[in-house]
Order: C-alpha cells, then structure tokens, then sequence
C-alpha cells in the first residue's frame, strides 16, 4: 500500500527538508556542521546538492574555522545539545566581532529546544539569527534499516540515565505511525522499552487530543490501526549486553570491530585497500584536512556495492571461499571476450565492460579488507580472546579463564578487548565474585593507569560488571521464575537454546551462525515473537510439526513464552493498540489481509551488525509474509560500548 | 422580494464589464466624518480601522478621546473596538492577512493587536528609526515596509519573530510615492519596494537600488498590480501609466485630465485602476477605457485582490470585474448554454414547452452550462440570483443521465455559510474568490474574532471543520469577563467543554493567568491533557514542583532540563537538590549537564546526597585535568580524604588505588629526576613504567618498584620478557632461561623470542616446555627450523606419523638423520 518504503521516504524527506532550509539562507553561504550530524547528512545529501543550493564551504563545528569568507553563515547542529549550542553561540559572537557583517541562521536538529533558546537568550544574539529547526529522525543506512544515528544514546542511556533518545525515538516513531497508522501491537521487553512504549501511548493521546485543534496537517487525522503493519517489537538493550560484548563473526560486523563503521563507511589504512581511485581523489583535494590524512581511505559499505551485499551478513569463515567464487567468476566472464566472434557479441561485452571493472575494483577491496582481517584473527590473542568469550557464553565455569585473561593485560592487549571479556562474565554470570573483580580492578589499573577507576565505576554504573551479589542462586539454570533485575543467562541458554555447537557456517540453518554457536539473546526474544513453532522446536527437539505451525502462529504477543522471558531483564509487555472497531474492519476488507506484514523491530541503545544479520536471516524466512525493518538509535559494538565508560583522560602531562 | 436586475450595477469598461455591488448601506454615522480620516481595512473583507487624520483640522467639539483611538469597525458599520492611542504620531496603519492590525509611530515602534480585541506585543524598528522619524508603513500579507525620513527603508517579514532589517540604501531625493512589491511575487523571494524619486522609479531590495531610468516623472502615485505583473503610476501631468513590472513596455496610458493629484490609486483585480478623489471614481481598465462614478460624500477605497471596496458614510459597494462565467450568462443577448439553461427554468415556471425545446437545443453543451451556473451562483451577491443559478443548474443535471453533483453540493454549502457571515449584524462582505484564499478556518477565526461563537459553531459543524479553537477562545473570554467565583467558572467551562475534542485548557488556563486568577488557571490546568503544554504557564505561575513533575512525566528531556535551569537559577542549593533528590530523572540530567559545565555543583550535589565514591571521582577526573603535577597529587589527596571514613570494602579499595594513584606519581617523579633530564614516566601506568624501566636496562628499579607496589610475579615476568625482547637483550633472556621455575611457563618465552626472529635462543627454551605434549613441542622445534631435534622428540614419543611428517619438511643431512629414526621406530616385518 505504503508506495514507497520506509527507507526511501526518509531519505527523501530528510533530504528536501535539508535543501528547502538552506535555500532559505538567500545566496552563498558557507555550512558549519557539527561532526555527529556530519556523516549522517552524507547518508541523504551529496556535497554537490549542497553545492547547488549555495553551499560554499563545509565546516565543523568542533575546528572552530568558521572564516568571513561569506556573509550567509549557516549552522546545522543537533537542538537537544546545549553545548553545541553553547559553541554556536560563540563562533557568532566571534564572527560579530570582525568588520564583516554576516547574517546567521541555525538549523536545529530534529527540534528548537527550550534550552537552546536559553542557551541564545543568555548570550544575547537570540534576535540576530535565524533559527529553524530540520526534523531529522530516522536516518536510512538500508533499506531495512532506520537508524537515529545517535552516537551517545549508549552512554545517555545506560551511564548517563539520561531518557533524551527515548523522547526522540518516540517522536521517530511517532512519525512511521503517521505514515502507516497505528501499531496494532507493541510488544517489548526492557525497562527502557517501556518507557518508549509508554511515551507512545502518550504521544497518541496528546495527538487524539491536538488532533481537531488544527495544529497537526490534516493527514494525521483520524489516524487508525495500520492494516499494513502487524507489529511493533521494541528490545531494551540492557536486556542483552551480552551478545554485544562478543566480537562479532560475520564479514560487516568484523569489519566494524577493527576498522570502525560509522554512517556506512570505514576509513581503512591505504596500506590495505590502496590509494584513492580517481574519481574520489578529486574530491578529496577540495578539503585539505582530509589529503592530510592521507593514510586513511573511506570505503562507502552499503548495498550499492552488490559484492558487499553478498558478504556482509555471512560468517568470516566462509568469506574467503565466497571471494574465490567470485574471483572466478569474474574471471571466467572476463574471458568471454574471446569467445566473442560477432561484433554484436562483442557490443554486449564492451556495454558490461563498467560493471566488469566496477565489480574488480570492489572485488580488489574485499580482498584485501578480508586478508587484512584474516591476519587479525590469526592472532594468538584474538584465539585466545575469543576462547574466553566462547566459553563464558556456553557457561561454563568462568574462572578458568582468569588466568587467560590475566595474560591478556600482561601482555598489554587493547583496554577495550580486556573489559568486555569483564564485562561479558559479569552479564552472563551474573557478577563476579567480588574477590575477583578486586584482583581484576587493581590488574587493570595498574597495566593501563589509574585513571581507569573511573571507568570501571562507570561500567558499574551501566551494571556491566558489577560484583555478584547474594543471589546465587540466579545462576542456577532452573530457576527461572524470578522476574529479574538481571539478565539470567543461566536459564535462558537453556530455555531458548542460546548455544547451538553444531550450527553450520557455510548454510546456516539458525541465527546462531552469526557467533559461530551463540544466538543474540535479543535476537531471540524476537523470535519469540515471531517464530513461536521455530523456538518450541528447538527446545523440544524435532522439527516443527504441521499441527504445532498452525496452532502457535496465531497466539500474539509474548504467548507461549511469558514464562521464560520474565528470567531476561526488565518488564515485559504487550500492548494492543485499538482504533474504531468499525472503520478497522473496513480498511480490512478494502485492503485485504493477505499483503506483506512490516514488522518493526526497534533496538533501542544500540543494535550489533551481527544482530542485523540474524534479522535478516530471520527475515529471509519470513518473507514473503512479513517484511522486517529494522530501526534503531544506532550501531554499536561493544567497543562502542566500553568506549562510553572508558575514561579518556590520563595522568601524563598535557603536551 | 422583486427580483433586481441582474444587469442594475454593471459597468462596460473597455471589452469588459464591472459590477458595483451594494454591499451595505448606512454604514457610518453621519457624525463620523469620514473625509477626516485615514481608513486602513482589512483583506479579505476584514474590519476597517478608523484613525483621525491629523492634517485635517479638528473641530471645536471634538473631545481628545475621539482624536486620539483608532476605532475598527466591521463592514456595515458596526463598532468592534476601541483602542486608545497614547504613543507618538501614527504613521502606518495597516492590516496582515490574519486581520491583526499593525500601527508603526513616528518613532519606529510597531503594535500588533490581534484578535480585533486590543491585546498587542509590540518590538521597535530599530535601524535609525528612532533618530530620523518613519514618514510612511506599506503592508502586504505577512510583513511591512517603513519608510523613514532620511529615505532609508526597514522591512519586517513576519510578526512572530520580527527581524527589522535595512534595505539597500536609497539615493538621495524627494520620494514622492512608493509602493512595495510582496515576497511571493519577486524574483528574489523577499519584499522589493518600488521609489519614486525625482523623475525617476528605483527598486530597491535588500543588496541594491536600482535605477529604472524612467524621465517622466515626479510620479504622485505608483501602485503595483494583485498578480505582481503590471506597475500603475500617477504622473505629475494628471496621467496614468499601466506598464509591466521590468519598466520595458508601456501597457496602456489614460488621461484624467485632473489637474489634482487623486488621494488614492488601486488596482481593481489585475485589469484595472481605480482613481480616487474626494468624490469621484475612475475605473481605468485596459487600453485607457474609463469609467466614472460620482458620490456625495468622501469615498475611500478598500483594495482587494478580486476588486476594491469603496466606503462612504452611506455604502459600503464592491467593484470587481464581472467573471467570465457570469458575464457568459447575464450578458445582453448572450447565447451561452448556460444563459438558455437560466432561461429555460423560467420557461419551466410558466410549464412552456420551450424549457425542454432549450435544453435540447444546448444538449451538447448541457454539462458545462450545468458547471457554469454553479459557478456563477457563487460569484453571485444577491441571494435571489444565487436561487435561481442553482435551481438551473439543478434543472440542468435532472436531465442529465450522469453528473457528479460534489461540486453542487459544495457550492451550496458554501453559499449557505456566505450569506451567513455577509449578514449585515456580522458584516464580513467576503466574495467567493476571498473565502476561497480565506479558507473556512480562517473565516471561522474572523467570527471569533468577533466573538460571534455560536455563528462560529454553527459554521463549523456545517462544515465539519473542528471546534476546539472556538470553545478554547469562548472560555478564554468567559475567564477575562465572568466575575463569578473561581470554582463556579471552572465548573461551568469543564461542563460546557466535556467531551470536545481538542481542547487546550493551557490556552484557557494561560489567560485566567493573565487575568490574575492563578487559583482558576491551576484548576483548569488539570484538564489538560498534555503535561509539556502545562509546563511554561506553571513555571510563570511559579509552582515549580509541579512543573517539574509534569515535565518529567511528558518524557522530553528538554522540558525537563528547561525547568531544571530555571530553577537551578532560582532556588537556594539546599532546596534546588531537596526538589530533584526524589526524582531519578532529574538529578541524572542535573549531573549530566554539571559535568560538562559546572564541576562545582556536582560536588555539592554529591555532598549533600552522601555519594562520596562519585565525590571523590569528581576530583579524581579534575586532577586528570590538572597540568601541575603538584595539584594533580592535591587533589588525588583530596579525592583519598573523601573516601576515608567508610568500612565499605569496594570503598576501601577504590581508596587505596587513588592513594596508590599518587603514590605511583611520586615515585615517577623521582625516577624522571634520576633517570632522563625530560619527564618520560610521569603518567604512565605502573607496568608501562616497569616496561620502561626494563628497556632502558634499570632492572633493579623495576624489581623494586615491583616490590613497592605489590605487582603479582606473572605480571612481572611478563613485562620483564616482553621488554628483554623488544631491547633485543638476548644475553639477559638467556639468563633468565637458565632459573628453574617460571611463574608464566617457558612457553611465552619461546614465542615472544621465536616472534622476534631468534630461533636459536628460542630453540633453547623448547625443552623447558615439559608440559606440553610432544606433538606440540615437535612443531616448536620445527618452527625452529631445527627438524634433527624435532625428529628426535618424535622418536622419543614414539610418534611415527609425525616423523613421516617431518621428513617431508626435512632436505640435506636431516633427511638422513630422519629416515634413520623411521627406520629404527619402524617395526620390522
């Protein structure tokens, strides 16, 4: 029904809003960004279209080299920091002081805040400019995938306990109900997950309220149960720290964790993937900042690269050999040239000739990435980290690792790689015992300074490594029934058959390929929703019979599982969002009820590239019944994790 | 009723007719003078204000009050309001679209009253405004233009956040007339103003003033066409000139043979100029066609974009072009389809078989005849004529096998809601095409405006459009003027609002507020659904708690960080961190915003809330921040004396490490004062520090410092391994090779040495490895490239396989060596 996808939309309509603003600043105007909002600008608008509506020159925000070489300044920065406003607020006043005049406008993003405009009041330049505000939620990296983009939600949410992207998220929900309608159901699980729900329902209301004031366009009106969508899943990520911790298997999500993926690109070292092809070499000698750099090349990862497409979800055990395919069969077709005898069989291979060099160049790449991930993992201390991490997340007594862990900070391996290994026996133990995690504070300390106090109450804080406390009992696989303030993934390993050994990398046949053997708990809490018969099965042995298919499919909602998903964190729900009985049953009707069902799956704080990956695979099942789109406040990893906690700062002299 | 003439008040001007249609009559008293006043109306049939024209002398008998109050009147003549005037001289009056009335003094300042009911905000011109006098105001729909007496122009673009902004500097001269040209019509997207100076006309828009090279002037009067496309101008020699709007081509030009400058030139639509003196009008239509209409008293004229209105002390008329479909029906001798259809119903009348004669002769064209009297119902005024239009269309389309009647019905209701408000008692003469740019919501706002609520209601239920707005400002009003008490007023609007959709209480709240009834505003803020619309009315009305906790309950953080500046600015400390202590939500923002910005405040919050672990961190992570190594150890001495009190064991060890923090530094310190002229350990950690130690050769201070801060032995080891290896101090592994025990095996030594690229001195450490299991050890001694020994492992294990393995791997003497060793372990046949 929906004549263009989610994706599209937003992308369109970031887009247009973006261009109709900065047409609003009359003529040539240099941009001043703030670097968060810097890449995910680039995932809607290319330099060039902001060439065409004016823009000068780009800067960022935190250089502070905004020049005079405009007289239409405009800034772009997200409404809800009030730091940054704090910063636009001086550059301002600084550009004021010089002999040019200027005219300024601010461009708020996704709102004007209150705060903001204090933040302009107190530094008194509020009737100088011109503020607007550029709505920007969801920000498509894929088709499937609607993401906030924000970096901080991690850290705001868990450290900082601060609800803001919770707001935001509902608002970006909000608007996926105004285009669709209603979610018939919002399930979820996690504390935070309600609170999002909650402020659903609320927003809802306070539209039914608004809704004849006139305040709203008109098409918000009357909204109704979607009849398209079927409904919305919403995981708290503090339901599954654990899964994140684990370094994760597949191509993307490898990638991600040693080169960094950030608004579909990487910046990998030249000395991998080589220099600059010629036409990105052009662009790059326009900012100087970036030739300087040099030694970094940014490799753009998303679908449209169709090899990329091909690799990215599988696990890196079988991506060599799906290069070789590749290789050969590019080679193969290459060689088609000579078998060429008509020059109409030769017209048709020249018109491939792009596609031809395109799919080498990419190919060249992914090889070379590949190689380079390969030496890494290699390595006696990826082995040896990722054999902690495997049994930790099969349960098994977990102080036989300590001493591998010990040798790990001994031997200087990266602060990052140490913690999560902590932090992972805390989420799945449920603690450590405070013996250990003394002996552990003090090893860390001492091997990588002692400002490291700080983070480590910082991870306390988050509740990621926490000493264990009186309730041991928790860990006992069995009982389960306590609605938990922890995670038990003592029992739930058992329950939902987190740990599959035999799973196959090469043609998987459940998610838990993804970690080679370790389903993502939240992955499947997802399936719990939507593949009932799939997880009975699993536990109790056997394939799904016809008769079970039919009889599980239909229940709603957590049915069938309340029992085992109370042992994950936080509250669980399953709300029903009703309209007018009578105008539901016609839309019905008029529409049918045969068509593709979206389901929205909401991670909030954070999804890995590996739980991407086993939603697709869960899609690619559900398919054609069900369409998954993917949303949440942003990527993570548990790099990205520990980097919320990690204290930056150290006790040698600034230089 | 005896049916007027349709043709009674048409004009041929030129090819085209005109119609004057009465709208009202007896509009003002005849004591309201009006040849002394300036009038400024409306758009769209909007209210007209009144204002003494103080050029005019004043009579004896006229009181101050009377010279010193606009007045704004409706259409017919009825008094809206008074609003007394106190400030400087009036130099603009003028009207936006949303009929709120601007009135810019002499000194730059602008009022905006809205709602017809004397509430204003008010902002200054700024720009030298104050210093030079504005001389003239221009207005368009959403903005205006001043101009001041040193001909400098200022432009707001809109009232809610106006930005008084200069225009490009005018040149120097006498202007002696100036229009303004709107944004919507501009090349550049912003007001442009045309500025007759001397004999020439200048556009001015923000960058520039440009010369349109014109020789004809001083021109008294210059007036820029509804559509943007034509520019009137009045010449000093009494004519007019209609040109395009780049000043290339000359349109058409009338003489009026006045030798008077006319007091007002309007555009009648986009094809005509309408000329007024005191009591004569010219309508100059195209190609000079004129028509001329004489009144008894002063007219003043009212432009539309459709037409003008032209208001006497007798009449209020609207002159407008008659549209095509109209003309096409009423047109003498007209034998349009529709002008038969209009017939044939009157045949119908008298039951003449002509009616089915005529309609069968316009067969073909039925349709569109039928749409045409539609149309032409709507354009018409007189209710007699709309009848009989919609009876012919109705006529029409029965004969018809299929017609889509929307458009009919539309038209109907439409002109059922225009009769309505044309009502001489409301007085809001709106043609069609002026309810079509209105749109129904803003005709209802006019109606509220006037507090026409039930009229407003009634519209709005008819046309189904929603009602709150007019429920919100009924009970706003029903605040400001019931005396009742406050419990029986809140009773009385929650009864009549019960069940209303939409309903903003903060709106009605907010003027109770305003009316000084903070008892009411609170009780009616309850009914609000929406707790962040609460939010600023509660924070004005000071009941800070509660904002908060509604704040808090909307879920927007910036709601909540909103009030929290607030009252972090307002409250003593003490209460400030009392109010947030009980909600989570709050003190977490609170921390997160003072740890960017107020370091300060976070100890005390940390300090009233018995939190000394965060306390201290504070500290911990300001001495990180700290340069001098002296403050840095201060306050890392601070951040240990936080701590001391508590027996709590993890409080205890977070104390140690910080002490052992400083601890540490000392010792660094010493070792830089020893050891490098440059600080080279300062701030490392302690085993990048033994690390250090060990590759710059100083093992005996790295053994001490071991000693010194407990450093457990594998650890030791490990750095002392790592460090031998990378100073490639193979003499002193080698040493070490020589002990008996290793706290972390011998294994690591092999590796980190093989790593290195020394098989020998790795080589040395393979037989060390006892616990590993020979297989193992083969391929170390392999890696080695040492396959002699490999082979001989293998052959003390037994392990046939393997040494068939090694042979492959195996050239020269070793080959030898091996096959003697398969051959030995080789059972004989």
């Amino acid at each position: 029904m929906a004549p263009q996808g989610d994706a599209d939309h937003c992308r369109d309509k970031a887009r247009r809003d973006l261009l109709a603003l900065l047409e609003g600043a009359r003529g040539k105007k240099n941009l001043v960004i703030s670097q968060e909002l810097a890449g995910p600008v680039g995932l809607f608008a290319k330099f060039s279209e902001l060439q065409q509506y004016g823009v000068d020159r780009v800067f960022l925000l935190e250089n502070a080299n905004i020049d005079s070489s405009q007289r239409n300044v405009v800034f772009l920065v997200r409404g809800e920091k009030a730091h940054h406003v704090r910063t636009v607020a001086e550059q301002i006043k600084r550009l004021q002081n010089n002999d040019t005049e200027h005219e300024f406008s601010i461009l708020l993003s996704p709102r004007r805040t209150l705060v903001s405009n204090t933040v302009l009041e107190e530094a008194g330049i509020i009737g100088d400019v011109n503020i607007a505000e550029f709505p920007l939620y969801f920000l498509p990296l894929e088709q499937d995938i609607l993401s906030l983009e924000l970096d901080d939600s991690f850290g705001d949410l868990y450290l900082n306990k601060d609800p803001g992207c919770i707001f935001h998220a509902a608002k970006a929900l909000m608007g996926t109900q105004q285009r669709h309608g209603y979610f018939p159901r919002i399930v979820g699980k996690g504390d935070n997950a309600r609170r999002l729900a909650d402020l659903l329902l609320r927003m809802r209301k306070e539209l039914d309220a608004e809704e004849s004031s006139g305040l709203v366009n008109p098409s918000a009106r009357g909204l109704l149960p979607s009849a398209d969508t079927e409904n919305l899943i919403i995981i708290d990520r503090d339901v599954d720290f654990g899964t994140p911790l684990l370094t994760q298997l597949t191509y993307e999500g490898l990638i991600d964790e040693y080169v960094g993926i950030k608004n579909n690109q990487a910046d990998v070292d030249t000395s991998v993937v080589g220099q600059n092809s010629v036409s990105q070499s052009q662009e790059s000698s326009k900012t100087p900042q970036q030739a300087k750099q040099g030694l970094k090349r940014k490799i753009q990862l998303d679908a449209s690269d169709q090899l990329f497409n091909q690799l990215r979800d599988a696990n890196f055990a079988i991506v060599g050999d799906l290069l070789n395919r590749v290789a050969r069969r590019l080679e193969n077709e290459y060689e088609t040239r000579h078998a060429a005898k008509s020059t109409n069989e030769l017209r048709e291979f020249v018109n491939k000739l792009p596609t031809y060099q395109l799919e080498h160049q990419s190919l060249r790449v992914h090889t070379n990435l590949a190689e380079e991930i390969m030496r890494l993992t290699r390595s006696e201390t990826f082995r040896k980290i990722l054999e902690v991490q495997q049994s930790s997340a099969a349960g098994i007594d977990p102080t036989y690792q300590h001493e591998s862990i010990e040798e790990l900070i001994a031997r200087n391996a990266p602060l990052k790689n140490i913690l999560r290994l902590l932090c992972l026996e805390s989420c799945m133990h449920g603690g450590l015992r405070s013996r250990d995690l003394e002996y552990f504070k003090r090893q860390v300390v001492q091997a990588y300074g002692h400002q490291h106090l700080l983070t480590f109450w910082a991870l306390e804080k988050m509740e990621l490594l926490q000493p264990r406390s009186s309730a041991t009992a928790m860990l006992l696989p069995t009982s389960g029934a306590q609605a938990g303030t922890k995670t038990n993934y003592g029992y739930l390993r058992k329950n939902l058959r987190l740990v599959i050994e035999e799973v196959s990398e090469k043609d998987p046949n459940d998610i838990s390929y993804v970690y080679s053997g370790f389903a993502p708990l939240s992955v499947r809490l997802v399936q719990c929703v939507l593949q009932k018969p799939y997880i009975v099965s699993l536990i109790k042995g056997g394939t799904p019979s016809a008769a079970a298919n039919n009889a599980n499919t239909a229940s709603p909602g957590w049915l069938g599982f309340e029992d085992v998903v109370k042992s994950a964190r936080g509250t669980t729900f399953s709300i029903v969002q009703k309209g007018d009985d009578k105008a539901v049953r016609a839309r019905q009707t008029i529409s049918g009820n045969n068509g593709t069902k979206n389901v929205y799956v909401f991670f909030l704080g954070g999804i890995t590239f590996t739980e991407i990956a086993a939603l697709r695979f869960i899609a690619a099942q559900e398919a054609p019944r069900r369409r998954i789109i993917i949303c949440t406040t942003g990527v993570i990893s548990g790099d990205r994790m520990m980097d919320a906690a990690i204290e930056k700062g150290s006790f040698a002299k600034a230089e | 009723m005896a049916p007027s003439n349709p043709l009674s008040n048409w004009e041929k001007v030129g090819d085209s007719f005109y119609r004057k249609i009465p709208v009202y009559d007896a509009v003002f008293d005849e004591d309201v003078e009006l040849e002394n006043y300036i009038v400024a109306g409306a758009p769209h049939g909007g209210a007209i204000a009144l204002y003494r024209d103080e050029n005019k002398p004043f009579r004896l008998r006229d009181t101050q009050a009377s010279r010193s109050g606009i007045n704004i009147y409706s259409c017919s003549g009825k008094l809206i309001n008074r609003i007394n005037w106190d400030q400087a001289t009036i130099r603009g009056l003028g009207w936006s679209d949303k009929e709120e009335l601007l009135v810019v003094a002499e000194d730059g300042t602008v009022r905006r009253y809205f709602g017809l009911d004397g509430e204003f905000t008010s902002f200054s011109l700024g720009n030298g405004a104050e210093e030079y006098g504005v001389r003239a105001c221009q207005f368009w729909a959403s903005g205006l233009v001043a101009l001041l007496s040193n001909n400098q122009l200022v432009a707001v673009s809109k009232y809610d956040e106006p930005r008084p902004r200069q225009l490009a500097p005018c040149p120097e001269g006498e202007v002696s007339s100036w229009a303004l040209s709107p944004p919507a019509h501009t090349l550049s997207r912003s007001v442009e103003v045309l500025l007759a100076v001397d004999k020439t006309v200048y556009l001015v828009d923000s960058t520039e003033a440009e010369d349109k090279i014109l020789q004809d002037g001083p021109f008294k009067h210059i007036s820029v066409s509804p559509s943007g496309r034509f520019v009137a101008l009045f010449t000093g020699e009494g004519k007019l000139w209609v040109v395009s709007n780049d000043f290339q081509s000359k349109l058409s030009e009338y003489d009026s043979k006045s030798r008077v400058v006319p007091s007002s030139m309007n555009w009648c639509g986009d094809d005509a100029v309408v000329l007024a003196w005191e009591d004569e009008i010219h309508l100059v239509g195209p190609n000079g066609a004129a028509s001329k209409f004489y009144y008894d008293a002063r007219v003043h004229v009212i432009p539309e974009f459709d037409g003008v209105r032209l208001i006497t002390n007798d009449t209020c008329e609207f002159l407008h072009k008659a549209n095509e479909v109209t003309e096409g029906i009423f047109r003498p001798g007209s034998s349009a389809p529709a002008s038969v259809l209009l017939d044939s119903v009157e045949q119908l009348e008298k039951m003449s078989p002509k009616a089915n004669e005529n309609i069968q002769r316009i067969r073909s064209g039925l349709p569109a005849a039928v749409d045409a009297c539609i149309k032409a119902a709507g354009h018409e005024f007189d209710v007699y004529w709309q009848k009989r239009l919609l009876k012919a269309a109705s006529f029409g389309k029965s004969v018809l096998d299929l017609y889509n009647s929307d458009e009919f019905v539309e038209m109907t209701e439409k002109l059922r809601v225009l009769t309505a408000v044309r009502d001489y008692q409301v007085g809001l003469p709106v043609s069609y095409e002026q309810y079509l740019r209105l749109t129904p919501e803003g005709l209802i706002e006019r109606l509220i405006n006037r507090h026409e609520y039930l009229l407003a209601i009634r519209v709005s239920e008819y046309l189904q459009i929603p009602a709150d707005r007019i429920y919100v400002h009924w009970a706003s009003q029903k605040v400001r003027v019931s005396t009742g008490d406050d419990e029986a007023v809140c009773k009385l609007i929650v009864q009549r609002l019960e069940g209303k959709p939409g309903i903003s209480f903060e709106t009605i709240a907010q003027a109770a507020y305003d009316e000084g009834r903070s008892h009411l505003a609170t009780q009616l803020l309850n009914y609000e659904p929406r707790a962040g619309k609460q939010v600023p009315l509660l924070l004005s009305m000071e009941e800070d708690e509660v904002a908060l906790d509604k704040a808090i309950e909307s879920g927007d953080d910036d709601l909540v960080n909103y009030v929290l500046l607030h009252l972090k600015s307002k409250l003593p400390l003490a209460s400030f961190f009392r109010m947030i202590n009980s909600r989570p939500v709050a003190s977490a923002l609170v921390e997160t915003a003072a740890r960017g910005e107020d370091i300060e405040l976070l100890k005390d919050l940390f300090y009233q809330d018995d939190r000394p672990i965060e306390g201290s961190n504070v500290l911990l992570s300001e001495a990180l921040r700290e340069t001098d190594l002296e403050r840095k150890t201060e306050k890392l001495h601070l951040a240990t004396r936080l701590l001391s009190d508590s027996k709590d064991p993890t409080v205890v060890l977070h104390q140690k490490l910080v002490s052992e923090a400083s601890q540490l530094l000392k010792a660094q310190e010493a070792l830089d004062k020893d050891l490098a002229d440059r600080a080279e350990f300062v701030g490392l950690s302690l085993n990048d520090t033994i690390y250090r130690l060990f590759r710059a050769g100083y093992g005996k201070r790295a053994h001490k410092m071991q000693a010194e801060f407990k450093m457990p032995e594998k650890t030791f080891w490990w750095l002392r391994l790592r460090a031998l290896v990378a100073k490639r101090d193979w003499g002193e592994l080698e040493e070490i090779g020589k002990g008996k025990k290793s706290p972390i095996g011998w294994e690591p030594f092999y590796n980190e040495v093989l790593g290195a690229g020394n098989t020998k001195l790795a080589s040395l450490f393979v037989p060390k490895c006892t616990n590993l299991q020979p297989a193992e050890r083969i391929e170390m001694w392999v890696k080695c490239g040492m396959i002699v020994k490999a082979g001989e492992e293998a052959q003390k294990a037994k392990d046939l396989n393997a040494l068939e393995h090694i042979r492959t791997k195996a050239s020269g003497p070793a080959a030898t060596e091996i096959e003697r060793m398969i051959n030995q372990l080789r059972p004989r046949k």
